[in-house]
């Protein structure tokens, strides 16, 4: 008998499980307590999830269309001291966009990237958390290995919480080899419990919200 | 003796070493606090995490229920992405498999991201013992492997280790650098370790994650981290392994999301861990980063058997780590005392229910049943009821040692005669009344020098509770 055989035999001796039940429990939705902080509308969502990025040590600052990225960014890295360099993937939204004197190129990231850029999906006001879908629009490594990560995310993707993230995220039919969700940059409080930003992931996270 | 094999039957001894230990202890006093005080400032701040407690605890509940029909619906949706699952009954089929996966594609070296699963199999020694290099790459599980050491608590696993003894480590093991570089700030220790740890992501050919939970609606596999390894080491190498047990499914992406709410804020007081990420498959054809195969071991050791019996509650366990952040056995004694892979409360339970009663046995007397493990457990696991079970197998075995079972029944022959265990009591503290009189207290009393050696042990004043009980009712 093989070991997966094994193992389902044993866990039927106290019942194989009702196939009704498991249906019935993934048709009702989400059922579970919604928190008051996950269900905002209207500006103050806006605002909650900017609140809580910048908790979460994220920083965070609105352009008015998607036309102001390249300006925005040029400035955000004189701010920081960093080479007018950057790295994106092929995301139609950032390939469409006039970048001027800045150098970007595309493709995954290297072991030395100072700074990425990438277009989140969605964002969740919840907790200031954005969420990712890799792919060669926005491949994952660049999430990871950028020194400093950028994200743009527009305003009208900004999700109340999980309940209706989930919604929207089933709706436009995502399926890629991963989802990640990002909630600041990269931390860890292993050296004297005490806690240090830029662990092996980002130093530091910038969200562009785009109006 | 390997640092994976278990220790817990020399419990009594460890945790002798461990109070003695001037490091362990110093370590100790600043984990607690912290751990407790965020996790209750996130508990405050959020009205309803109470109530998500409940739906968490109904979550797991149904999935045990229906375990055979969901891991069936899981699998069927990781084939669908493209991915593999192995099912494993023994720690030692799984290391096989992972071998097996790593020898095809002649893979010298292993990342990984935290994962607890891989101490229960000792991974890491069956790796090097077959020739091939294990690299731990969380941050604190980085350290404690240039230790030779197993993680002494499931999210902090470095937790014991000082300051001076990393700034020693990182000078003795990192020699390509000065010896005598500057280490004084905590963020240039950061700075080292995460170069140094950024080249290996890019020399493995494998890498291998933990799961914290297992998703039957779509096949994926997720991990919540703060440092971006366990990303790193299933993004950059050619195959993503996951090891996973079976209690890991939940139903859906809504389930995900309530486990997600209540897992941070008990873990470490955030709202929500920095990487949440969810995996599914290998990489797309059209996708130009990601491992190329992908592949889940999913791992029973002993937790088939827990299904159905009075430990299955035990299975809702999410590795949040609260409890033993404000155990205060754990608190005091750290976690290697405990012997083996989980620490704390829930490791006196998970212990003996996966290696045996015989070797886990002492590690449920371990507790002052205090309750508050169970008190802030995000999954509501009746910890103490199940460490209680474990106590009575335990004496029912005859594990437990002579003297105790001894004093159990000499306890029993009088608790089960309350006139004469009253008339008992009352001759034994008049007695220890009037010779302590002089001194209020007792600096030695046979048989209490546990307590005697740290503190007086006060002489008793005045009649027995049931004396002055009985006195008080005859008076109204």
């Amino acid at each position: 008998m093989s070991g997966r055989e094994a193992i389902l035999q044993r866990l039927r001796r106290h019942g194989a499980g009702d196939p009704a039940a498991v249906d019935a429990w993934a048709a009702a939705g989400p059922v579970g307590p919604r928190p008051r902080q996950g269900a905002l509308d209207g500006p103050a969502r806006i605002e909650h999830f900017i609140e809580k990025a910048k908790v979460a040590d994220a920083t965070v600052s609105r352009i008015a269309g998607v036309e102001a990225l390249p300006a925005a960014m040029a400035a955000e890295l004189r701010a920081r001291n960093l080479p007018a360099t950057l790295r994106t993937g092929s995301d139609p939204m950032l390939r469409a966009l006039d970048w001027g004197s800045l150098d970007r190129s595309e493709g995954v990231g290297r072991v030395e990237e100072p700074a990425t850029l990438s277009r989140a999906e969605f964002g969740l006001a919840e907790t200031g958390t954005l969420a990712l879908a890799s792919g060669p629009d926005n491949p994952v490594t660049l999430t990871f290995l950028g020194e400093t990560h950028f994200v743009a995310l527009r305003t009208e993707d900004v999700k109340a919480g999980f309940e209706d993230f989930w919604a929207a995220w089933r709706e436009r039919g995502l399926t890629p080899r991963t989802l990640n969700m990002v909630t600041g940059p990269s931390r860890s409080a292993d050296i004297g419990q005490t806690l240090q930003l830029g662990a092996h992931g980002p130093v530091a996270l910038h969200i562009f919200l785009i109006d | 003796m390997t640092a994976h094999e278990p220790k817990s039957r020399f419990f009594k001894a460890n945790v002798k070493a461990a109070l003695a230990d001037a490091n362990i202890q110093h370590a100790m006093r600043s984990t607690g606090p912290n751990f407790v005080g965020k996790r209750a400032k996130a508990r405050d701040a959020m009205p309803e995490f109470d109530a998500l407690r409940d739906r968490a605890r109904d979550v797991k509940n149904h999935v045990l229920a229906n375990l055979p029909l969901y891991l069936e619906r899981y699998e069927a949706k990781v084939r669908d992405a493209g991915g593999h699952v192995h099912w494993c009954e023994t720690p030692d089929q799984a290391n096989r498999k992972v071998l097996e996966i790593c020898r095809r594609v002649n893979a010298k070296k292993v990342n990984k991201g935290k994962t607890m699963v891989s101490e229960e199999t000792g991974l890491n020694d069956f790796l090097s013992e077959n020739g091939i290099t294990p690299v731990e790459t969380d941050l604190g599980e980085y350290i404690i492997q240039l230790r030779g050491e197993t993680p002494s608590h499931i999210i902090a696993p470095a937790v014991h280790v000082t300051v001076p003894e990393i700034d020693k480590l990182f000078r003795d093991t990192h020699t390509h650098l000065p010896r005598d570089r500057d280490l004084t700030e905590l963020s240039s220790m950061l700075a080292e370790a995460r170069t140094i740890l950024r080249q290996k992501y890019f020399e493995a050919e494998v890498g291998v994650t933990g799961a914290n939970m297992l998703i039957a609606e779509t096949g994926q596999s997720v991990i919540v981290t703060n440092e971006g390894n366990g990303d790193l080491s299933q993004s950059l190498p050619r195959v993503h392994i996951v090891l996973a047990t079976l209690e890991k499914i939940v139903p859906t992406l809504d389930d995900a999301a309530t486990v997600l709410r209540v897992l941070a804020r008990s873990a470490t007081g955030q709202e929500m861990s920095v990487y949440t990420t969810f995996s599914s498959g290998p990489r797309r054809a059209e996708d130009p980063d990601g491992p190329e195969e992908y592949h889940v071991i999913l791992l029973d050791n002993g937790r088939s058997n827990m299904v159905g019996s009075e430990f299955e509650e035990m299975l809702r366990c999410i590795r949040c780590g609260a409890c033993m952040n404000h155990c205060p056995v754990y608190q005091a004694v750290g976690g290697h005392a405990y012997g083996w892979v989980y620490p704390g409360p829930m490791g006196a339970v998970l212990t003996p229910s996966l290696i045996g009663v015989e070797e886990g046995g002492q590690l449920p007397n371990a507790s002052t049943f205090c309750g508050r493990c169970e008190e802030v457990c995000p999954m509501r696991i009746p910890l103490p009821r199940m460490m209680r079970s474990w106590r009575a197998k335990e004496f029912e075995k005859r594990l437990t040692p002579t003297a105790a079972r001894y004093g159990l029944g000499v306890w029993a022959f009088f608790a089960a005669r309350p006139g004469l265990y009253r008339a008992a009591t009352r001759a034994a503290m008049a007695v220890l009344g009037r010779l302590g009189r002089a001194k209020g207290g007792f600096a030695a009393l046979p048989l209490a020098g546990g307590w005697t050696a740290h503190r007086d042990f006060p002489a008793p004043e005045g009649g027995t509770f049931m004396a002055q009980w009985a006195a008080k009712r005859g008076g109204r």
